[in-house]
């Protein structure tokens, strides 16, 4: 069944090894029920596919381009000519400026399937506040950022962090059954939501398995993605879960220490946390002693999240992913250099997956393909990184 | 015959707006001062006025405009590497995008309605459709054996696009911009830094001095000379260009031409309405039409949007449309609404796409959209529609919410 990774020794709807599942209150329940059929059954809706396709392809601009990034290519290339090729997964030009809106438009389109008229999500705004007059401008009727509001765009600013906003449009949700759809725009969650938004964003990995074929005829040897909640990463890596040959890395934000650990913050669930249940999941997440979650810490404010992806939690435990951290300060070296390169400004998130390309590329013989997921345009990082 | 009003005090004309029919009587030139090569003046073309092919002749005229001004007009193809850079960097091709609820919006009452659709430049790498132009001719640069690319820019998209592609290509790159506009588009100016760009504030910048540097490094050089505006960025620009011709290509920016920005209004004297109310003259390099004074003096062009600031066709684009007004084919339907049109509806146009769409456009693209709520109406039912959405409007929120 597609709820489970694949090669799963006695899969379980839902769970992944044992991570996953629904630790929710019973309000929430026979909501997620009724979600998990509607998901069930689109999938096997034709009109559907056809919608979410159309949709992607003449709205988001998808296929987004496997780009052969020469000069990085050659940035990495040892004394004597030789190294890998480094190939971008260009996310950064979808509509929205990130691989965001493939999971949104789906799920957009599901939910007016279901009948609902207003959707209600959750968003971080930190050190984005251009984004929330963005977010004012546009309507929430056919597409949304994923913010806290109703069809007629209320931004509704909530006191502390994203989890405080999480919470509150939960409860959001909880008084609207009927007619509200609560839209996850990340992988953690209590399930269906980790499998609904990884599926929705696997088209990022089914494109680049007939690109790369196009490309050099075979599969890629190495994917690199940044990690804070998972589904950039699970979008690019879902489809290759089967291949043993291909190597997966996820990078995490590291913050403003090192990457050896130490008591400075960061936002290493899968490095450096414990398995705990967040939102609703069994996955691994960031906690003190006492079970608190710790406050996370990254200059790219879309990977601080204290939890992470089931799925992905339970590949780190297989051993089928690797998982590393990057500091701040080799991102926005990352950053830089990607800028001055290749012309191409990446989100301080997708920094961090091009940042660890300086220890990966120099273990890796000559000619490895490597796919590096651009998850999103750094256009707006650049107050940002002025700054830093 | 219509005559410019010079600025004025700016009271805000709304329904005093007249006839403007085009008029052919002054032609005067305007040259750089240090230009070293020789400008050519076409001569009035033949059976050219009646072909509706609009193709240039050899010397790369259309009708009475455009023409070979300057010096350099090779072009070479090599179709198969831009194709492939054009697809794998830039993201072509774009979408055609059914814009179903904007056509929902243009019904009338009895249903019926154009069908809109959007081609969705705003989704190029760098957001707006200036790349396509700066990655051919960077590959035309480099064929040429040039190391050093310039380009002028108003807004700042055509240096941004510019400065990204050289940073591709790995060519040294130099952009000329107005110090007001350099105030005015702080953050591009910061991005052209991030691609590699490093900006020197001189205060009178007429020689160009040939600096080699350890790495491939943009310079962005205030222009303080003149009303430091993209005019003047563009004189320094080819001032640059004409003494360093060996070893450096100019990135010609191809202008959005089409809807104008009538600014305060056409009889206010503050536009940059230049097909509609310009008159014909030779600036830098093309005969084309320009806003001049009774002196032949360059009048200062204004508008809400830097990108729309300046109507200088230095392309043959311009002389394309020059053609086209001269038949009064093109430009008339649109002389008598332009001004209450633009200046009303164009911020309502731009809020009016991120509601219905999801899609912000840029402020320029949003001019365009305006003009749909004049043209749908005319429409027979089931007219189709194409709109170049030609950029993103992220650059433009700031701007925009203080006027909505």
């Amino acid at each position: 069944t597609i709820s489970t990774v694949s090669g799963e020794k006695n899969p379980i709807v839902g769970k992944f090894g044992s991570f996953g599942g629904k630790f929710v209150g019973e309000v929430l329940i026979s909501p997620l029920a009724e979600l998990e059929s509607e998901f069930n059954s689109v999938l096997l809706d034709h009109d559907f596919k056809m919608e979410v396709e159309t949709a992607l392809r003449d709205y988001v601009g998808r296929e987004t381009p496997l780009y052969h990034a020469q000069k990085l290519t050659d940035h990495y290339k040892n004394i004597n000519g030789e190294g890998p090729e480094i190939y971008i997964k260009r996310e950064d030009l979808s509509h929205g400026g990130s691989y965001k809106m493939n999971n949104v438009v789906a799920q957009a389109i599901l939910a007016k399937r279901m009948g609902r008229k207003s959707i209600i999500t959750a968003t971080n705004m930190l050190r984005k506040p251009s984004n929330v007059q963005l977010m004012e401008l546009l309507g929430a009727q056919k597409v949304t950022k994923s913010i806290k509001q109703r069809k007629k765009v209320k931004v509704k600013p909530v006191e502390g962090s994203f989890q405080a906003a999480a919470s509150e449009s939960t409860r959001e949700w909880i008084s609207n059954l009927q007619t509200g759809y609560y839209l996850a725009g990340t992988a953690v969650g209590p399930h269906p939501i980790p499998t609904m938004v990884r599926e929705f964003n696997s088209v990022i990995g089914k494109e680049t398995r007939r690109q790369a074929m196009e490309k050099w005829g075979g599969s890629p040897d190495v994917l690199v993605a940044c990690v804070g909640t998972g589904c950039n990463a699970l979008g690019l890596f879902h489809e290759f879960v089967g291949d043993k040959n291909v190597r997966m890395i996820g990078v995490e934000g590291g913050g403003v220490g090192t990457n050896t650990g130490g008591d400075q913050l960061h936002s290493a669930s899968l490095v450096r946390g414990e398995v705990g249940v967040y939102h609703g999941a069994m996955c691994y997440l960031l906690q003190d002693e006492q079970g608190q979650i710790t406050k996370t810490q990254s200059i790219a404010s879309g990977l601080e999240f204290p939890g992470v992806s089931p799925e992905l939690s339970f590949l780190k435990d297989a051993g089928r992913i690797e998982c590393y951290t990057v500091t701040d300060q080799e991102a926005l070296d990352a950053y830089k250099r990607v800028c001055r390169l290749e012309g191409i400004v990446p989100a301080l998130e997708a920094s961090h997956a091009f940042a660890y390309l300086e220890k990966l590329c120099p273990k890796l013989p000559h000619g490895a393909k490597v796919v590096v997921n651009c998850s999103g345009t750094g256009y707006n990082d650049a107050a940002t990184v002025l700054n830093s | 015959a219509t005559s410019i009003t010079k600025p004025s005090s700016l009271t805000y004309p709304r329904s005093s707006f007249s006839q403007s029919s085009l008029t052919f009587n002054k032609v005067s030139t305007f040259r750089p001062k240090s230009l070293t090569v020789s400008c050519v003046m076409t001569q009035q073309p033949e059976a050219a006025a009646q072909s509706t092919v609009l193709r240039p002749d050899s010397l790369g005229r259309f009708g009475k405009f455009g023409g070979k001004y300057v010096p350099e007009t090779l072009i070479q193809k090599k179709r198969k590497e831009l194709d492939s850079i054009l697809r794998d960097y830039v993201g072509r091709e774009t979408p055609l995008y059914f814009a179903e609820r904007l056509t929902e919006h243009y019904k009338r009452p009895n249903g019926e309605g154009p069908e809109i659709y959007l081609k969705r430049e705003d989704l190029n790498h760098t957001g707006a459709h200036k790349i396509n132009n700066a990655v051919a001719q960077a590959l035309l640069a480099k064929k040429l054996g040039k190391e050093r690319i310039i380009a002028e820019t108003g807004a700042g998209q055509h240096g941004v696009a510019t400065a990204t592609v050289c940073a591709r290509f790995g060519l040294k790159c130099i952009i000329y911009m107005g110090a007001q506009d350099m105030e005015r588009q702080a953050l591009n100016v910061f991005r052209m830094k991030l691609l590699g760009a490093e900006v020197l504030k001189n205060q009178i910048c007429i020689v160009v001095s040939t600096v080699v540097l350890e790495d491939y490094t943009i310079l962005v050089r205030a222009v303080h000379s003149g009303t430091a505006t993209l005019k003047d960025a563009t004189s320094e620009a080819i001032r640059d260009w004409v003494t360093n011709v060996e070893t450096t290509h100019y990135i010609l920016d191809v202008r959005l031409i089409g809807v104008e920005a009538a600014g305060f209004g056409l009889d206010s004297g503050k536009h940059a309405a230049t097909l509609t109310k310009g008159e014909v003259g030779v600036l830098h390099g093309a005969m084309s039409y320009l806003l001049q004074d009774d002196d032949g003096q360059i009048i200062e062009p204004h508008s809400i949007s830097a990108g729309l600031n300046t109507r200088w066709e230095i392309a043959r684009r311009a002389g394309q449309i020059g053609w086209l007004m001269g038949r009064n084919k093109f430009m008339s339907p649109f002389a008598n609404c332009l001004f209450s049109l633009v200046i009303i509806y164009k911020n309502a146009a731009f809020k009016r796409l991120s509601r219905l769409e999801g899609i912000i456009p840029a402020l320029e693209t949003s001019h365009a959209l305006a003009y749909l709520e004049k043209l749908c109406p005319t429409l027979p039912d089931g007219t189709k529609v194409v709109l170049n959405c030609s950029g993103r409007g992220d650059k433009d929120v700031h701007t925009a919410i203080k006027h909505l």
